[in-house]
């Protein structure tokens, strides 16, 4: 097909309108975190400030205590996220060899506990917390991993080790591994796709986090930045340089991330290999 | 065998505990919590259905209802057509479309609450660069067509036309999936199509969704089930449930205002088990007309081996 | 001196499907049996139920005298080829041929040097640093055959380890597996559903059907003594003709309603028609020219028939020829079992 392909051309001019449309938030966030804090709001902001400077970043990183709050931030993604991870596969990969019943049934109750609202468990989760005295930590941010931070995601590993063609669980067998050994030997190396965008998911999801930290978290100490965000939109919620900064920064590790785990998820092994 | 049974339990242990101890005897608690009046700390009442009398005349309650459904019934179709239209117009190899695809996911990438602050920012009516935008080319301060802007924080439907249209740019996920979908479809049938002199509109409609079906039928039932929490932060941050009194008031925040700043915690916990009985409601809905597509020939044959 | 492998009435179903219904096996060690029988027949289930990938439902295996019904897979010392070869897609092939053995424990040196040893027997010495997905069907055949042979198993197990080449790399491939059977000399069984492999192949064969062993022995006793009708028309390209023994064809000495007789195409012989008598006339409807030979496809008082004759003397369709058999080629079968009959002394056929 020739560059001079009438269609061709057409998409290539939509996908220039997407980028645009789809990327003008971003910018305009940018835009509008680069330009002088406590001014009086202009009417008509150029896309370019005037005078484009760093000056709400340095606002919004002290005003807020940014520094502490992305601590607290990465400690839990530096936990939960690994820990999620590993909880998801190791299920998803326990149900595609568990007797069939056994495992529809777990599938049942992971569907299941998609459809409760995150706001229906709130309250009991509290409660178990606050008795615990754990309340003010980081531990109820992290107790998410345990599942997995969204049943979907053990039911993805579960249909990607399925996918895996029998012979090689066969195969496995008969070099008398165990389970533990096929998972980690075989099977986990095979869906490496699988792995990194679930790991940029679960990543973003942790880091967004909201809900949890707004009912479990008193003490400034222990915020996390969008808790510490909220903030600090709160407290001079038309100063909006300085809560943009705050956006900003607190967006640039997901990109990150989804970044690096794009080259990873586009990986494959050639036509043997996982999807 | 009985050494690989026991690891094999091992392994999804922890899953389980957590599926237990974190979903299953929290929703348990609620549905329980439903029927008293409790404070959490000392006092906890026995009430009978008491609570869900109440949620019949709550004004809020009445109001979220109805927000909540006037979303899903905007939001998620909207979603659909766009992820759809985006993943079509993208699939193919064109110059931009691969640096196109990575601007879909962008602002899915945004963590909540700054995506909420910004389109606080983007919306205000008079700085917002969504109204600047509006009204270029227009004159003292109407746009164009030479109405007013809309009033996104003020005016109610207005209010809940913004919530709604933030929804639509974090499409990544679902954009992602139709795409990867659409990749996979066999070009055998599109070979066929145009074989037969097919037009454009014709192989969307015989070729394309139809193969499509199952995934999109897949994504429609996440959506759902997703939609009535995801207007959560939004509302937090943008609008605060407003323009008063309950414009903008979904279900979800009704329950978060219930039970952590009205601390109510038995009456929230109700309103929970209204959330759950509306999901529970919409996806059984969706199931029968998906399986009475089914039936009919529209939806291919992968629906009919869910976890397959 | 003890068995290579042995199958005391293996039987294996799961669910409502049987598998098999009383296996009765014996692998002489170092001998290379051929398993053969149309999809269905339960060759992979047998693999299967050897290796104790499915346990059997009742009976006994016994590897090397030692029984292993009990054992897991990994417990019982044996190696399988697969029909999809199953390389792990993210190691090269070096580590996959060293898989098993690192798993085991070998260090990585020692495995590397194994690996190579082995890739070298199956002549893909050259490939140990490449990836699966970059090498051709044939290659991938010899890195899963490489693979087994890195370690040194009680028994080979194969699951037809051809069926995804082309027809000439098949018949290479062959030639060569036997090849290493012969340097090595483990017990080996091999499952195809192709015949001309299994006579290729097979020290002896085991033709399977249903889940149970319709005859075992060696190429020449499948060939010239088919114990059952089933064997005879499944052995040879294509298998015998099989007649009513009413029909055109007829023996002295056995009740001719209660058998059939057979015969195999390279043993039709076809004339003019000169004064042959007319129910031994038959005619001819196809010719198929497969090179120096040809099958001619002929109705004989209503029966199909197939002859192999040479090409260079083949009818053509439409032809009337003379059907002519001699009785030593004729194999009776009971109608009613469909189990060879032995042909009386003396039998003649007209």
């Amino acid at each position: 097909m020739s560059w001079h392909d009438p269609g061709r051309r057409r998409r290539a001019y939509g996908a220039v309108a997407v980028t645009a449309l789809f990327g003008s938030p971003l910018l305009l966030l940018l835009a509008g975190s680069l330009r002088e804090p406590g001014q009086p709001p202009v009417v008509a902001p150029p896309l370019i400030p005037e005078d484009p400077g760093f000056a709400a970043y340095h606002q919004a990183i002290t005003h807020g205590d940014l520094v502490r709050a992305a601590a607290n931030s990465m400690i839990v993604a530096a936990v939960g996220v690994p820990l999620s991870l590993l909880v998801a596969s190791l299920a998803g990969f326990a149900l595609t060899q568990l007797p069939r019943r056994l495992a529809s049934a777990v599938i049942g109750l992971s569907v299941l506990a998609m459809m409760v609202p995150a706001t229906a468990l709130l309250l009991p989760r509290f409660v178990l917390f606050r008795t615990l005295h754990l309340t003010d930590t980081l531990v109820p941010l992290i107790a998410p991993a345990l599942i997995a931070t969204s049943p979907l995601y053990p039911l993805i590993y579960y249909l990607a080790f399925r996918a895996i063609p029998a012979d090689s669980y066969d195969l496995c067998r008969l070099a008398d591994l165990t389970p533990m050994q096929t998972w980690r030997r075989m099977a986990l190396p095979q869906v490496q796709p699988v792995t990194a965008g679930l790991a940029a998911l679960t990543f973003a999801l942790t880091w967004s986090n909201l809900l949890d930290p707004l009912v479990y978290l008193y003490d400034r100490a222990t915020f996390t930045l969008p808790l510490a965000l909220r903030a600090l939109a709160a407290m001079d919620p038309h100063n909006q340089p300085v809560f943009l900064a705050g956006a900003v920064l607190t967006t640039l590790p997901t990109l990150l991330v989804i970044g690096v785990a794009q080259r990873r998820f586009m990986h494959s092994y050639g036509p043997e290999g996982a999807p | 065998m009985n050494r690989d049974r026991r690891q094999l339990v091992l392994m999804l242990m922890p899953y389980l505990v957590g599926l237990v101890v974190l979903v299953l005897l929290p929703a348990a608690a609620t549905m329980a919590m439903a029927f008293t009046e409790t404070d959490l700390i000392a006092t906890s009442r026995f009430l009978g259905a008491a609570n869900f009398v109440e949620l019949t005349t709550d004004p809020a309650v009445q109001a979220a209802v109805g927000n909540s459904l006037s979303y899903l019934m905007f939001s998620v179709p909207l979603r659909l057509v766009i992820a759809v239209g985006l993943a079509l117009l993208l699939h193919r190899r064109a110059r931009g479309s691969g640096t196109a695809r990575a601007a879909v996911l962008l602002p899915g990438a945004v963590p909540e609450l700054a995506y909420g602050l910004m389109w606080l920012w983007l919306l205000n009516p008079i700085q917002g660069p969504v109204n600047q935008f509006l009204l270029l080319g227009g004159e003292g301060g109407r746009t164009a067509l030479g109405t007013l802007p809309p009033q996104w924080l003020t005016d109610p439907e207005d209010a809940r036309a913004g919530i709604v249209l933030m929804s639509l740019f974090t499409i990544g996920e679902t954009f992602v999936i139709v795409l990867t979908a659409r990749l996979a479809l066999p070009p055998e049938a599109y070979e066929l199509a145009e074989l037969e002199g097919a037009r454009a509109g014709q192989v969307l409609r015989r070729v394309t969704l139809p193969l499509l079906a199952p995934v999109l039928a897949v994504l429609v039932l996440r959506d759902t089930l997703m939609s009535l929490q995801a207007s959560f932060v939004p509302t937090l941050v943008v609008t605060n449930g407003g323009p008063p009194p309950y414009a903008t008031t979904y279900l979800s925040l009704v329950l978060y205002q219930d039970a952590f700043e009205y601390l109510r915690y038995g009456y929230a916990a109700a309103v929970a088990a209204l959330m759950l009985g509306l999901t529970a409601v919409a996806v059984l809905i969706q199931w029968r007309l998906l399986r009475r597509w089914a039936s009919h020939g529209i939806v291919g044959a992968g629906a009919q081996r869910p976890g397959n | 001196m003890t068995d290579g492998l042995r199958l005391r009435d293996v039987h294996l179903s799961r669910g409502a499907i049987t598998a098999l219904r009383g296996i009765d096996l014996v692998v002489r060690r170092g001998e290379l049996l051929v398993v053969l029988g149309p999809s269905g027949a339960g060759k992979s289930s047998l693999l299967r139920a050897i290796a104790g990938l499915d346990p059997v439902t009742g009976g006994t295996v016994a590897i090397g005298g030692r029984d292993v019904t009990a054992l897991r897979p990994g417990q019982r010392n044996v190696s399988m080829v697969f029909q999809s070869y199953s390389l792990l897609p993210h190691l090269s092939v070096a580590d996959n041929i060293a898989f098993g053995h690192r798993i085991r424990g070998a260090d990585r040196r020692a495995a590397a040097a194994r690996a190579a040893q082995a890739a070298a027997t199956v002549g893909c010495a050259d490939l140990l640093a490449r990836r699966p997905h970059q090498l051709s069907g044939g290659e991938r055949q010899r890195v899963a055959l490489a693979r087994v042979l890195v370690r040194e198993p009680d028994v080979f197990l194969l699951d037809e380890p051809l069926a995804n080449l082309d027809a000439a790399l098949r018949t290479r491939m062959r030639t060569e597996i036997r090849a290493v059977h012969d340097r090595l000399g483990t017990t080996t069984v091999y499952v195809t559903h192709d015949q001309s492999e299994a006579m290729a192949l097979g020290d002896r064969i085991a033709v399977l059907r249903d889940g149970r062993i319709e005859q075992i022995g060696t190429p020449d006793e499948v060939w010239h003594r088919p114990r059952t009708r089933h064997v005879a028309s499944f052995v040879g390209g294509p298998g015998m003709n099989l007649l009513p023994g009413n029909g055109p064809l007829s023996l002295a000495g056995v009740e001719a309603t209660a058998v059939e007789l057979g015969v195999r195409p390279e043993h039709v012989t076809l004339s003019g028609v000169g004064s042959a008598p007319a129910d031994l006339l038959g005619k001819v409807e196809r010719v198929e020219v497969l090179g120096e030979d040809a099958l001619v496809h002929l109705r004989l008082g209503g029966h199909p028939m197939i002859a192999r004759v040479a090409a260079r003397t083949r009818p053509a369709p439409g032809d009337r020829v003379a059907v002519d058999v001699a009785a030593k080629h004729l194999h009776a079968f009971d109608a009613v079992t469909g189990e060879r009959i032995p042909l009386p002394a003396g039998a003649a056929a007209r």
